[in-house]
């Protein structure tokens, strides 16, 4: 049988995740360009990020609120949105102290092994999250919207490495690191969402 | 696939919501398996059809 949906009416409306989303994308995005073009330095630019990763708490609040109006808040979305959001923090936290930590050590050895897994760990966290969520999420219909989506996520980054692994092949773009594998198939899952939101699914 | 939820929930004066509550499901669920965008698992099926003490193929139409 299915766990009880959450149909509590929640309080203040508030904005939606999209425009939480939005925000954290685009403050990351100006500050990415920022230190690029060195008008901010490397400890301001730390402390803004660390700003900035507070607005991922509303964006997962929001997402919540999002589920419980539309009437598809089973507790085992409430817990994806919780672990999600607690692994986002992680990652972001953990993504500027490694970096920051690598650019100020002066002797790199084994603890450089300790500092790669700051980011790593909450990655996997993110990946554990999606796993619970699809053992846990007993409403089928639901579970088969985040499969949809997130084998669209999964279609994408599959074509696009194969695409820009040949082009780097051939010498014709700059090499990427792995780790943005995860940050492609995350937005091409969203993207997958909002398909099907769109087809009214 | 064609089913005739949505004419059974009417004559029973239910909302979308009471029908999920019921069923144990989201009322997304509700909503898309009524509009013919999602068929049900026949464990789900079954339960629906128990739900209206009526034959899976009764609410379930053949075709599309």
């Amino acid at each position: 049988m299915t766990d009880a949906i959450d149909t509590a009416k929640p309080g203040k409306s508030g904005r939606g995740p999209a425009f939480w989303g939005i925000s954290f994308g685009l403050a990351m995005a100006v500050l990415a360009a920022l230190r690029i073009a060195d008008i901010v330095g490397e400890k301001a630019g730390f402390a803004i990020m660390l700003g900035c990763s507070l607005l991922l708490i509303p964006l997962f609040r929001s997402a919540n609120r999002a589920a419980r109006r539309g009437g598809c808040a089973s507790p085992a979305v409430l817990r994806y949105n919780r672990g999600m959001g607690v692994s986002s923090i992680a990652y972001v936290l953990g993504l500027g102290t490694a970096i920051w930590a690598y650019n100020h050590q002066q002797d790199p050895g084994v603890w450089t092994y300790g500092l790669a897994l700051l980011p790593v760990l909450p990655i996997f966290g993110m990946i554990w999250t999606m796993g619970r969520y699809l053992v846990e999420e007993t409403d089928e219909y639901l579970k088969y919207r985040v499969v949809v989506a997130a084998l669209i996520g999964l279609g994408g980054l599959l074509s696009i490495a194969s695409l820009w692994g040949f082009l780097e092949t051939f010498e014709l773009v700059p090499h990427v690191p792995g780790w943005a594998a995860v940050p492609v198939w995350a937005i091409g899952m969203g993207l997958g969402q909002f398909w099907i939101k769109a087809r009214g699914q | 696939m064609k089913n005739r939820l949505k004419v059974l929930r009417a004559e029973r004066g239910w909302s979308q919501q009471d029908l999920a509550q019921r069923l144990e499901v989201s009322r997304q669920s509700v909503n898309a398996i009524e509009t013919g965008k999602y068929d049900p698992s026949l464990p789900l099926a079954f339960r629906i059809a128990d739900l209206f003490d009526m034959a899976i193929e009764e609410i379930f139409l053949r075709g599309e």
